[in-house]
């Protein structure tokens, strides 16, 4: 009843006199400005808390030395190390969380808490790693390029979670593609002795698949995540039924011409960024070109406007002429491509080809990198990056032979998924018909 | 262009949609189209754009036989359709949302030519008097901007034939005023206009020719000249129709409803309820006025429980029910017809029996032990529907298939089967059909009657004149004025509506 003392006076003035007979509650919006208060004051008392938890490291990490090195020319040549008090790091990051929940408190929605999440985390991931190794020398520039490289099937399984969703198909099929893209990769490249031939039999049986899933979905309206579970369950069964029958046996089906690392020119000459950034496989600048190019294409094309416009009313589309159907079909061709290509990478990149369920979850972690991300490709391939690097730190822990259970850093994904997913800390706005099927009548 | 239908028959499951119509259109003509809620004007409409397909009859341009397998080929056949329900893609812009289907591109990559179109827009827009800003988001705009944009997108389009399905059911006066503007200058330039719409004196405001239908059927034709409402209301209903209700003097007794010093934010965060303070008494209704968007939305959400208090005082009887949740207030015998009761009236998907119990499954009567009765339900849902007269082929079809008078007959049926103290009824006649309004306005009478107190919310002036005992009108989120029926006549009522209080 004291309003006019309140602080918000000036706005509710504001919010009164601009033409209030023209102003109407847009559908769906109701307590929409409480519950973004809300979960704006939830991260503030994360970022608090995180605070603490930091400093408490900070605490017990005193005397810890981090020794690190680089490869300068190429992994396995000459190196240079140097190393820091650990504590420093913790200080660094102990800093940065109290700037995080300080500026969360005081600018509230309007913080880009999402953004220094990203600025954060490598941070974190990199003084966690540090502190984990307790004075064992780690080598940077192997950490840094398995980051790059555990980035690629994540990535672009990220980019054809996106691609269907926001035509409105919620795909959660992505590890199923990847392990079906693994293994006919393999086969493919195996057979025929042609390096190439791997990544694109992988992307055409990822669209195959992908298109009987788009038609169990579209055709007969099967629930998207049932069907997406389907195919996830069936791809594991089949692929490891294929595995012991067939690639085991008669193992030179599963004998795949690698795809080895690229030089680029000049650019791999650069001391310590050459080898990290510019000696890595093709499928990496072709990932991030994918990125690229898919950004262009959804936010500033034809296609992309009639895409998000599919996904998000379908009805508005139909009516205008676009025929929403073709267009979802059109579009799960595109990711079972994206998600069989990037499933090809995991056998053909490394040695060994295709194995047991080697995809290991990353169409899961893709799809969290989907919502992370806000279905927008180069800042799910940032969260795809930070993914990437905890199991980067991962590997490198139990490479080392480092007791802490490394799990902690391996379940991130799945924790930070969760917690985004919840909405506690903010609104992620998924396509608003991804999941519904489309009804002409 | 002159288009015809001729015979036009459509069947759904259980329900003759269309039955045998046949309806035609000059150059530059408006034909107003008219008929009850379910009559099948909305099935017409969506055939002749190409969403549905007809199971007979044919579609006439110029004399030539169209078929229009999809909505591309009618919008190519110059026919511009706003729909009932605005197709609009909330998180686009103006300038995105028209052109949308037939983009200006530039490049190998079909890159959308955004300048081009944005200049596009701006000169359809003055062309036609259609002021939008080309950048603002759906989202943002309120419904009588969201309706020039989908007059845009049939304009952009360049229609030759432009539908309008009920446009003014959400449009404030002065918008309607506008939109009828902007239809005789379409028409004047020659474009053929059909136009639907409940309201009698829109038709006849501004249609050439009337055609009416009733239960999938022609019922006649006529012209404005020839027509009255009541006439109009005749013919759509088939029967006579009270076109205000007639009222005994209430018998007012004791408050029930008192609110002081009520203060409610919108999403905003700004004032949207500002220091109200009225009471309802028994036995009374107090119609409160206002144009759309001046905080009786909040004031409704604020007294039901679906939005915090600010600060103030709500008492039902004694009870205060400021801080109570839905459930405690419904339980407390109020009883909410909801603004949109698409969104907050019903759940579509679920059938009428589940509708109808959707805030009293949890007594005794209807469950124990978690379980549902069954055969309670559906004895109480019977009865229900006899009374209230829902159309409806059972008490287990999906809600979402009636007609939107039948949807809001459940409504209330439900609100008005607990023990009720106070009504609070929301826009409960909007994108209803006479008959259905007749009805929804008599049962709140009778409430009245039996000792309630009722507090109407209504931007028709029709509506606040014809119900209220005593009218309040609400202005920039203040309560400032509240008449007795005698002295509130539509001059004072709409000069308090603009806010002038002398
Ligand atoms: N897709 C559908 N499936 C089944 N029945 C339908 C469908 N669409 C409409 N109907 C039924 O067809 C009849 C005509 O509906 P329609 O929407 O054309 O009426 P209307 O005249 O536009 O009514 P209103 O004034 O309420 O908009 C109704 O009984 C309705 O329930
Ligand atoms: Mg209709």
């Amino acid at each position: 009843m004291t309003n006019k003392k309140k602080p918000v006076a000036a706005a509710r003035a504001k919010t009164i006199t601009t033409a209030p007979a023209k102003r109407s509650t847009p559908v769906g919006d109701g307590a929409d400005a409480q519950q973004q208060l809300v979960a704006s004051r939830v991260r503030a008392g994360l970022f608090a808390l995180f605070t603490l938890l930091s400093l408490a490291i900070t605490n017990g990490s005193a005397g810890v030395e981090g020794k690190f090195a680089f490869w300068v020319d190429k992994i396995g040549g000459t190196d240079v190390s140097f190393s820091v008090p650990v504590v420093l790091l913790w200080v660094a990051v102990t800093a940065g969380f109290g700037a995080m929940a300080a500026l969360q408190f005081v600018r509230g929605a309007s913080f880009r808490w999402r953004l220094a999440i990203g600025l954060i985390s490598p941070f974190l991931v990199f003084a966690l790693l540090a502190r984990l190794l307790d004075g064992t020398t780690a080598n940077l520039t192997v950490f840094f390029t398995s980051t790059l490289l555990y980035t690629v099937p994540v990535g672009i399984g990220a980019l054809a979670g996106i691609v269907s969703e926001r035509s409105g198909i919620l795909n959660i099929s992505v590890e199923g593609k990847l392990l079906f893209g693994a293994m006919i990769g393999s086969i493919a490249s195996s057979i025929t002795g042609i390096a190439i031939a791997g990544p694109i039999a992988g992307a055409i049986f990822g669209a195959l698949v992908s298109l009987f899933f788009a038609w169990l979905g579209i055709r007969y309206k099967v629930d998207q995540i049932i069907a997406g579970t389907v195919i996830n369950i069936g791809a594991l069964g089949v692929t490891t039924f294929a595995y012991l029958r067939i690639l085991q046996p008669y193992s030179e089906f599963n004998r795949p011409i690698g795809i080895t690392p690229i030089q680029i020119p000049f650019l791999s000459d650069i001391p310590v960024l050459g080898p990290i950034l510019f000696s890595l496989s093709p499928f990496f600048y072709i990932a991030v070109g994918l990125v690229l190019f898919f950004t262009y294409m959804i936010y500033r094309t034809r296609w992309g406007l009639r895409l998000r416009a599919a996904g998000e009313q379908p009805n508005a589309a139909g009516t205008v002429g676009i025929d929403v159907v073709k267009l979802r079909y059109r579009a799960m061709l595109i990711a079972g491509l994206l998600a069989g290509f990037a499933g090809s990478y995991i056998s053909l990149s490394g040695t060994g080809g295709f194995g047991i369920n080697t995809s290991a979850g990353q169409g899961f972690i893709a799809l969290a990198a989907v919502i992370f991300g806000a279905w927008n490709p180069v800042y799910a391939f940032g969260a795809a990056l930070i993914f990437g690097m905890t199991s980067a730190a991962t590997t490198l822990l139990s490479g080392l032979g480092v007791t802490i259970p490394p799990q902690i850093l391996l379940s991130m994904p799945y924790i930070v998924t969760i917690i985004v997913v919840a909405g506690l800390i903010g609104r992620v706005r998924a396509p608003a018909s991804a999941g519904r099927p489309y009804d002409q009548g | 262009m002159r288009l015809e239908l001729q015979k036009i028959t459509k069947q759904f499951p259980g329900v003759l949609a269309n039955d045998r119509i046949s309806i035609s259109v000059d150059k530059g003509q408006v034909l107003g189209l008219l008929g009850e809620n379910g009559a099948g004007k909305t099935t017409l409409m969506n055939i002749l754009s190409g969403l549905y397909r007809p199971d007979s009859g044919k579609i006439l341009i110029d004399g030539k036989e169209r078929i229009f397998r999809d909505p591309a080929q009618a919008i190519d056949a110059g026919i511009g359709m706003v729909h009932q329900h605005f197709m609009l893609v909330p998180v686009f812009d103006v300038t995105e949302s028209v052109v949308l289907g037939n983009e200006p591109t530039k490049g190998p990559l079909g890159s959308f030519d955004r300048a081009t179109a944005r200049a596009q827009v701006v000169e359809l827009s003055k062309k036609h008097g259609l002021h939008v800003d080309p950048d603002a988001k759906i989202e943002s705009l309120p419904v009588g901007v969201r309706q020039r944009v989908e007059i845009l997108k049939a304009l952009y389009r360049k229609s030759d034939i432009l539908v309008l399905d009920e446009p003014s059911a959400v449009l404030t006066p002065q918008e309607t005023e506008e939109l009828f503007e902007i239809i005789r200058g379409l028409a004047k330039g020659g474009t053929s206009v059909i136009f639907i719409t409940h309201k009698l004196n829109e038709v006849i405001a501004v249609a050439d020719k009337i055609t009416v239908l009733r239960r999938g059927a022609v019922a006649g034709e006529t012209t404005p000249k020839k027509a009255t409402a009541a006439k109009l209301a005749e013919m759509m209903v088939g029967r006579e129709v009270q076109l205000t209700v007639s009222r005994s003097k209430s018998k007012v007794a004791e408050p029930i409803l008192q609110v002081k010093g009520l203060n409610v934010l919108n999403d905003a965060g700004g004032l949207a309820v500002n220091s109200a303070t009225f009471e309802v008494r028994s036995g009374e209704i107090l119609a409160v006025a206002g144009v759309q968007g001046n905080g009786q939305t909040e004031l409704v959400e604020a007294l039901t429980g679906l939005r915090l208090v600010d600060s103030g005082t709500v008492v039902l009887e004694k009870k205060p029910l400021h801080a109570g949740s839905p459930r405690e207030i419904a339980m407390a015998g109020v009883a909410h017809i909801p603004e949109d009761r698409n969104r907050d009236g019903m759940v579509k998907g679920m059938t009428i029996a589940e509708n109808y119990i959707l805030n009293t499954y949890h007594l005794p009567q209807y469950s124990k032990n978690g379980l549902l009765n069954r055969k309670a339900i559906a004895a109480a849902t019977e009865q229900a529907v006899k009374d209230f007269d829902v159309r409806t082929p059972s008490i287990n079809t999906d809600i979402a298939s009636l007609s939107g008078g039948n949807q809001q007959k459940v409504i209330v049926a439900r609100e008005f089967s607990r023990n009720v103290r106070l009504v609070i009824a929301a826009q409960p006649t909007r994108g209803l059909d006479v008959g259905s309004i007749e009805y929804i306005h008599r049962r709140i009478v009778e409430q009245r009657d039996a000792g309630a107190a009722v507090l109407i919310v209504s931007t028709e002036l029709d509506e606040v004149l014809a119900l209220g005992d005593r009218v309040a009108v609400m202005y920039e989120g203040r309560i400032v004025g509240i008449l007795d029926a005698k002295e509130a006549t539509r001059e004072r009522v709409g000069l308090l509506m603009g806010g002038i209080t002398k």
